[in-house]
């Protein structure tokens, strides 16, 4: 029983820390989507080239006019006024409405905003949660760098609050679970890394079989999660040809698995464990036809003895 | 050109693995509405045709079905991640905001403000006592010790207005001289005052997260200004005018200051007492009418900034300048009272 327990937590494990992928994301068609989640460092990254990009961009706009000299003074100095504030929250909201979720900086860095609620992103939604950035990055942000850390005239009580203020804001997206902080709480978004989709070959159909012949005794040792494994191995191209030793080292362990004599795997063990690779795939996709889904080798979703 | 993917007959049907088949037959399908989403991607929906369109989303479901399908039978990690990624590239293309902008920003002027607005009393009540609290406060402290004056307005806003000064300058400040504000000075200080005002508005809004605490304090704070400078007027024997010169622009300022401080206050309370619902579903319930409180303050602010830009030093009798400012005021009441009124409504 105990053991059982243990291999559960593993193959949990397992799947939780290959990525960040958000769960019970449902679309209205009713098939979960798994989106990896935005990771803090990203996000953050982004928004320090949002603020680098707007205010270089004021800078060149600035320059440019008090150089043509189409402005008078007073004229330059709303300008700057009213740049400035543009480059705040209309900014981040303006554009998270025009490229559906993403900033200039987010463009950049891979990531996107999405609604939570699996539906269109609202224009209300991508308001709240830039109104929210204000106090929960910029306003800290700018007191933590304007504080006067010589002066003893500050009172200790607005350092205490502060203080209190910079760690809740810092600590919140890092305890949630879906990395939101409180402006995605209150607009009900998520941040997301955006997808890209590569089909790679099949893997079952891409090379001549070797004319092994393995029985069933010998395919109904492993679970889908050593499948995929060898699945990862004889993909990553660095395996391929470089590290033969390696493959042979994972060729000879298999077959001392599954009790298969060592000295039929042949010259090339790839070619082994390509044909190994189908005939167990195809005898575990066929036992999940009947609902039979086996997770790993030690059959820890099987029904449990009573 | 979909060809080069697919396989002939043939094979597919000589093929026995079955995941392998159905990746066989399915995976045209799949490139083509690759194309499509990446052609959406770069030009947005508008630049698909219709038959394009039609296709997209058609291909979109049996995509999703495809999904739905290969995690049932398929343990290819490759495929079950391709097509994962696919759909959410596809989703992210089918399920963006269809309305225009301009739709939607007319919409929020003739229902989403207004019933917001009457839908948010409580948090109304909250900010505007605040303000009021913070006037009446500071007022009174006022008469009892000038002092406080210095406590209550920070020097770079008071602007030489200050206990000490003399009536006929506190009078040049209502009435100001030509000469002294031209009209650019005067369109640059209304931007500043503009973009000051409306981060003042906006940090008070989002500060009231905080179990509204910090919006009630920052907006008492902002009233023992306000308070302590009428005061000083008062007490120049200037109240009347200064009241005028304040309400021009004032009535609608001060105002949205209190209604983003409601908006801040209608979330700290939806996070303070979230009733049935957990904190974070109450959080984004009321996030909503609060989003909207804060945009009716922010356009508030704005025509107050042109208030204050164009007519505050143009039009100097005291009687049009009330007259202005509470019209004002009474058009923004009339609004908010009156529009977005479904035919037949419940009172």
């Amino acid at each position: 029983m105990r053991f059982q327990r243990k291999s559960d937590e593993t193959a949990v494990q397992r799947s939780a820390a290959s990525k960040r992928v958000l769960e019970n994301f449902v679309p209205p068609e009713d098939v979960p989507i798994g989106f990896e989640l935005a990771s803090l460092g990203a996000r953050f990254g982004a928004v320090i080239l949002d603020l680098i990009l707007t205010w270089f961009a004021i800078l060149l706009l600035i320059l440019a006019v008090a150089w043509l000299g189409i402005l008078p003074k007073t004229a330059l100095f709303a300008l700057v006024v009213i740049s400035a504030f543009f480059v705040g929250v209309p900014y981040y909201v303006l554009s998270e409405l025009i490229w559906n979720g993403r900033t200039l900086g987010k463009r950049i860095v891979g990531i996107m905003v999405i609604s939570a609620d699996s539906r269109a992103l609202g224009a209300h939604q991508v308001v709240a949660r830039n109104l929210l950035k204000d106090v929960e990055f910029f306003a800290p942000l700018g007191l933590v760098l304007q504080w006067n850390y010589t002066s003893t005239a500050q009172s200790w009580i607005a350092a205490l609050i502060l203080l209190v203020w910079t760690l809740f804001v810092a600590i919140y997206p890092i305890r949630n679970k879906r990395k939101q902080r409180l402006g995605d709480v209150v607009a009900g978004t998520l941040v997301i890394v955006k997808p890209k989709a590569i089909l790679l070959d099949d893997l079952a159909l891409s090379e001549a079989r070797g004319g092994f012949v393995f029985d069933q005794t010998q395919l109904d040792i492993y679970g889908s999660y050593e499948l995929q494994t060898l699945e990862a191995i004889l993909r990553d191209p660095s395996k391929s040809q470089l590290h033969a030793a390696e493959l042979e080292k994972v060729a000879k362990a298999i077959a001392r698995r599954i009790n298969y004599p060592e000295h039929a795997i042949g010259a090339d063990p790839r070619l082994f464990l390509m044909a190994f690779y189908r005939e167990q795939r195809e005898r575990l996709e066929s036992r999940l036809l009947f609902g039979e889904r086996r997770q790993d080798k030690f059959h820890s979703d099987a029904p449990k003895p009573k | 050109m979909t060809d080069q993917f697919s396989a002939s007959p043939n094979r597919i049907e000589a093929e026995l693995l079955r995941s392998a088949r159905f990746r066989m037959l399915r995976e045209p399908g799949w490139r083509k509405l690759e194309a499509l989403v990446k052609q959406a991607e770069t030009h947005g929906l508008a630049g698909l045709n219709y038959t394009e369109a039609k296709e997209l989303a058609a291909l979109y479901r049996q995509a999703m079905t495809s999904l739905a399908l290969a995690r049932d039978i398929s343990l290819d990690l490759a495929l079950l991640n391709y097509l994962d990624q696919l759909c959410a590239r596809a989703w992210l293309v089918v399920y963006v905001p269809q309305r225009s902008l301009s739709g939607a920003f007319g919409r929020l002027l003739r229902q989403g403000i207004p019933q917001a607005v009457r839908r948010s009393l409580l948090p109304l009540l909250i900010g505007f006592s605040a303000m009021m609290l913070g006037a009446i406060t500071g007022f009174v402290l006022f008469f009892r010790d000038q002092s406080w004056f210095y406590t209550f307005v920070p020097g770079g806003l008071s602007d030489g207005r200050a206990p000490g000064a003399s009536v006929g300058y506190l009078r040049d400040t209502l009435y100001g001289d030509a000469s002294l504000h031209s009209g650019d000075v005067l369109t640059a200080f209304a931007a500043y005052l503009f973009s000051h005002n409306t981060n003042i508005a906006i940090f008070i809004f989002g500060l009231g997260i905080f179990w509204a605490l910090p919006s009630f304090v920052l907006t008492f704070y902002n009233g023992l200004m306000l308070g302590a400078s009428f005061a000083l007027f008062v007490q120049a024997g200037l109240g009347y005018d200064a009241f005028a010169w304040l309400s021009i622009h004032g009535v609608t300022e001060i105002s949205a200051i209190c209604i983003a401080c409601a908006g801040g206050a209608r979330l700290g309370l939806a996070g303070l007492m979230p009733g049935q619902m957990s904190r974070r579903d109450s959080l984004r319930l009321h996030g909503r009418d609060a989003v909207k409180l804060f945009l009716l303050a922010g356009l508030m602010l704005l025509v107050a900034g042109v208030v204050e830009g164009v007519l505050r030093q143009s039009v100097t009798s005291p009687e049009a300048r009330l007259l202005i400012g509470w019209g004002l005021g009474g058009f923004w009441v009339l609004w908010l009272w009156r529009s977005g009124r479904t035919s037949g409504a419940k009172a």
